[in-house]
């Protein structure tokens, strides 16, 4: 194997290890805290739309039932994530992975 | 073009009465009407002595005089009861006993006989390019009223729901890199779709009641409903929705100068005091006063109906 073969394939391990690292470290930390964003803003609108599922009455609960059998599935884990969430810290900070 | 009339006021008042010698009324100048009532006591069916039910039914003996009897309660039932099928038929039996419960909770708030009401008033307006004039008879829940008065505030409701549902999905669409499939997609979101519909619908109904209806609060000449027609009037200017006028109803008749009995004395005490109500009603109230009813002996109905439709001064022309 020639030096110049063993730089370029130097070269191409060290692409791949900057590539897993900057996909490890940056990009996907990034779309994971934006899908977590969008996971976090779902449940504050499930939340507006069923708020006497923890007590709270509201105005227009007759009406956001006929969402129901479109959101069953998440309906059900959203209550169950609601009931037991993490600290806000917690949920905030997932994305860093200690 | 239809217009829409609403009678209101407090339980017992005689709307229903007011409201059938009313429709009397717009027949008889030619207008094709109907009148809907809300009460689940069905007291439309006892002034016409005849059956109805939630499909507009023509009077016999009326010519052009249509009748509908809404049921808050049935209306309620049904809505859950379609809800449950649309479940039954996108779910795995297993969730849908955890889902029930809060379709269930949803019909069981006190606001489900307004909003169910509500959604079939909407209805009929929608539906109603038939006749001239539809005339509503509404149930003596304050709550009906408030309702008419509020699609403004749900619309903004529903605008919130909307935004936030809108929202989380932009956030789906943009987490999804590369050629990965997004979690959630804005384009045939059903749950945006739904909320579309009754935005449109509450618009709708805020355009109508603002525009082609007018409100008329039918009041006994005693404190206590002077009171609650007052505070309805004050909602009604916040709602910016038009009051066309007040019926007082269930007037004493004043007795002949020469009776002295117990009895006549009596009524004309009672007389003297109404008359002091009325005034009251006439200055402190603002939108006038469209008729004075005096009680009759026994149930409106039939020729009584007739005599109490000429009392009623609104006008029934669509202009005025």
């Amino acid at each position: 194997m020639s030096l110049a073969d063993r730089i370029s394939a130097t070269i191409e391990e060290l692409k791949l290890w900057l590539r897993g690292l900057y996909h490890g470290m940056i990009t996907h930390p990034a779309y994971e805290k934006i899908e977590k964003e969008a996971e976090d803003l779902e449940d504050a609108f499930m939340l507006a739309c069923f708020p006497d599922a923890f007590g709270i009455p509201s105005p227009v609960s007759y009406y956001t039932a006929e969402l129901l059998p479109y959101l069953a599935d998440e309906f059900e884990a959203w209550q169950r994530r609601l009931w037991d969430r993490d600290s806000l810290v917690e949920r905030k900070g997932q994305q860093y992975h200690f | 073009m239809t217009t829409f009339n609403f009678f209101g006021g407090k339980g017992g008042v005689g709307k229903t009465t007011v409201s059938a010698a009313y429709g009397l009324k717009c027949v008889r100048n030619g207008l094709e009407t109907l009148v809907v009532s809300t009460d689940p006591a069905h007291s439309t069916s006892d002034v016409f002595d005849q059956e109805f039910d939630d499909r507009p039914r023509p009077v016999a003996g009326y010519e052009g005089l249509h009748a509908m009897e809404l049921d808050p309660e049935e209306e309620v039932d049904a809505h859950l009861s379609e809800l449950r099928t649309q479940l039954g038929q996108q779910l795995s039996p297993a969730m849908v006993n955890e889902i029930s419960m809060q379709l269930e909770m949803a019909h069981q708030t006190p606001g489900a006989y307004e909003a169910a009401l509500f959604d079939r008033f909407v209805e009929v307006m929608q539906n109603a390019e038939e006749y001239d004039r539809v005339v509503f008879d509404t149930s003596p829940t304050g709550g009906t009223l408030r309702l008419l008065a509020l699609p403004e505030y749900l619309e903004q409701w529903i605008e919130h729901l909307l935004h936030k549902r809108k929202k989380s999905i932009e956030y789906y669409e943009r987490a999804a890199i590369g050629d990965q499939q997004a979690r959630k997609m804005l384009d045939g979101d059903p749950i945006i779709a739904r909320l579309q519909e009754r935005k449109e619908t509450f618009e709708f109904a805020g355009e109508t009641l603002r525009n082609d209806s007018r409100f008329t609060i039918v009041l006994n000449p005693d404190d206590l409903s002077i009171r609650e027609s007052e505070r309805a009037l004050a909602e009604f200017s916040e709602a910016d929705l038009p009051v066309a006028g007040l019926v007082v109803n269930k007037l004493t008749p004043e007795p002949d100068p020469d009776e002295t009995g117990r009895g006549g004395t009596f009524l004309r005490d009672r007389v003297e005091t109404e008359k002091r109500r009325l005034e009251e009603i006439r200055t402190s109230l603002d939108p006038p006063v469209v008729a004075e009813i005096e009680t009759r002996v026994r149930e409106v109905k039939g020729s009584l109906l007739e005599e109490v439709a000429d009392e009623i001064a609104l006008e029934t022309k669509p202009s005025a």
